[in-house]
């Protein structure tokens, strides 16, 4: 059985008198350990499914299996206990975090909010997620506006995997740091993957980071699925016309040394 | 070629909890007239210091030492700021601006009267004279000389049009402005002109676009306005700043095309400045590598790419995610 399994899945909102499906009955399943990238222009509604996914928008029709569970239909203490096991990382640690909490403070709410840890036990917890994501352990005290955005990065995958998830939703999650940095996060969640088989649904524009991580790619264009497969044969030879567009827009080094 | 504008020794800083944080540390090159040069760099390297500095529209209390020399054919001399020690420090008294050890600084920024100050609009330096519209020109309290002005002879395109271009007002007359400001025409003429440029940024029905306010458009038709703002006074540099970075893969590729072609068209000079060193490598024929405000090394696009003297360089490149890169684990099965 698939980890997470959609079909269906319909958002429409309402705009100048009439509607516009930002989803409009995407289906796709992701299995334990693997990496289902979605990709696609502005507007496809790539991020738009994430929210849906993680239950931040409700969807107008479709289904959501998670682990084997209507995941639509689960509410109060059903619902967290499942939440703890579906993960996020966004484009913007800093928006997505009080800017003005501690490392520590950002950490200790996931181990405190599921149970994870006792009070007492929770610094030592919080020293081996940030050991764990390549950080130190006196990095706690600080604030989150004070790291660099590569270390915000490494918080908020720590912070996504203190409760243990089997799937991590990352929405444009390197698109904004470095290209230095970017490796080493990139690195750092297939790391992460290889031990702890976390499945990570990865949304990105760039298909040349996608073609780096992805096991399975899903391109979407105006709400819909436009063609799905193994992610470098996908990119290899795109089928539908946006991705032969997406492809034939990825800026190319053309390098005539080996690097 | 000759060169448009030579940077000697340029290094600006900024006062930041109390401390100089230097941005650019002695930096010199020469931009060539008709060129497209970019600049390559990632966070902190000061690759939009250099475009500010360039442009004369750096933050207030920034400390500039070194020159930036101008060989602009419609300028009546070349301009200079040069350190304290060769020409004394006649920058105006601002309190916040204290007597300057390391150089000049940019401390005021005249507003043009158009009042389209908000988008591309002509801010300029100290040292700028003021010559539209027949007005009396306002000569710069700092040396004197003609230096070019932004909007008339620098276009400027920045990452977000949203924030560059006026909310509340039609981009056809936020266009229009810019072509009244700079080129002495009434304003029929100034809003034909305005609809001629949005043809030749591609948008489509310019009459409507004409009327449209930037919230009804999309982040790339936004960066079409804000290229037609740039080029509407007929520059001879275009400065563009990150400005296909917040736009899809796609829709920056069209950017892309369409500043290269503009560029052209024109004959104008364009200085690139991105983080994507490939991106860079399609539009550029020279690229500069900048570092924690150093010019690492400058160079032919054939030769950053395929014989990069610096390892950084070689590490930007070898960071480079293209559809031609290798994995970065062996695709297959899922762990």
């Amino acid at each position: 059985m698939s980890l997470l399994a959609v079909s269906g899945l319909t958002k429409r909102y309402r705009r100048g008198g009439g509607t516009v499906a930002a989803v409009d009955g995407v289906a796709f399943a992701i299995e334990p350990g693997e990496t289902l990238a979605l990709a696609g222009p502005s507007g496809s509604g790539k991020s738009t499914i994430a929210r849906l996914v993680l239950r931040l928008t409700e969807p107008d029709a479709g289904t959501i299996q998670f682990e084997g569970a209507d995941f639509r239909s689960l509410g109060g203490s059903a619902l967290r206990a499942r939440r703890a096991r579906l993960q996020m990382v966004f484009q913007d640690p800093l928006a997505a975090f009080n800017p003005r909490a501690t490392v520590a403070r950002v950490l200790d709410d996931p181990l405190r909010i599921h149970g994870i840890a006792s009070r007492t036990e929770r610094p030592r917890r919080i020293a081996a997620l940030l050991e764990r994501v390549g950080l130190g352990a006196d990095l706690a005290p600080r604030a989150i506006h004070e790291i660099s955005g590569g270390q915000r990065q490494r918080v908020a995958i720590a912070r996504a995997i203190a409760t243990k998830p089997s799937l991590i939703v990352l929405d444009e999650a390197v698109s904004a740091l470095d290209v230095s940095v970017r490796g080493r996060i990139l690195d750092l969640l297939l790391d992460l993957q290889a031990t702890e088989r976390i499945a990570y649904l990865f949304i990105s524009h760039d298909l040349g980071v996608v073609r780096a991580v992805a096991h399975r790619l899903v391109i979407l264009d105006a709400g819909r699925v436009a063609e799905s497969g193994d992610a470098r044969a996908v990119i290899g030879n795109p089928q539908s016309a946006i991705g032969r567009a997406l492809v034939a827009a990825a800026p190319r080094l053309n390098r005539t040394t080996a690097p | 070629m000759t060169a448009l504008l030579s940077i000697r020794d340029l290094t600006v800083s900024y006062r930041g909890d109390g401390r100089e944080v230097p941005a650019l540390r002695g930096v010199s090159l020469e931009i060539e007239a008709g060129e497209r040069l970019a600049i390559i760099g990632e966070s902190g390297s000061g690759k939009s210091t250099l475009a500010l500095a360039i442009a004369g529209l750096l933050a207030r209390g920034a400390r500039i030492g070194g020159a930036i020399e101008w060989a602009m054919p419609n300028l009546q001399m070349p301009h200079s700021f040069a350190p304290p020690s060769v020409l004394p420090d006649i920058s105006p008294t601002r309190g916040e601006i204290s007597s300057s050890v390391a150089g000049t600084s940019f401390s005021t920024s005249m507003i043009g009267e158009s009042g389209n100050e908000k988008a591309i609009s002509p801010l300029v330096g100290e040292m700028s004279g003021r010559t539209e519209g027949g007005a009396v020109e306002r000569r710069p309290l700092h040396l004197g000389s003609a230096v070019p002005r932004l909007g008339r002879d620098i276009g400027f395109v920045f990452q977000d049009p949203s924030s560059s271009l006026d909310p509340v007002m039609p981009v056809g007359k936020q266009i229009a402005e810019v072509a009244l400001t700079h080129l002495g025409l009434s304003w029929p003429q100034a809003y034909a002109h305005a609809k001629t440029l949005l043809e030749r940024v591609r948008l489509p029905d310019p009459d409507a676009s004409m009327r449209a306010y930037p919230h009804q458009l999309s982040g790339g038709q936004k960066q079409r306005v804000a290229i037609a703002a740039a080029i509407a006074a007929g520059p001879k540099l275009l400065i563009a700043d990150e400005a296909t970075s917040a736009l899809d893969t796609i829709v920056q590729a069209e950017i892309v095309s369409l500043i290269r072609r503009l560029v052209a068209e024109d004959g104008m000079t364009l200085l690139f400045i991105s983080h994507d060193i490939a991106l860079a490598a399609e539009l550029a024929e020279r690229i500069a590598v900048f570092r924690y405000g150093e010019l690492l090394e400058l160079g032919t696009t054939a030769q950053i790419v395929n014989a990069p003297r610096h390892a950084y360089t070689r590490a930007l490149l070898d960071a480079h995610l293209g559809l031609d890169a290798g994995p970065l684990r062996q695709a297959g099965a899922p762990a």
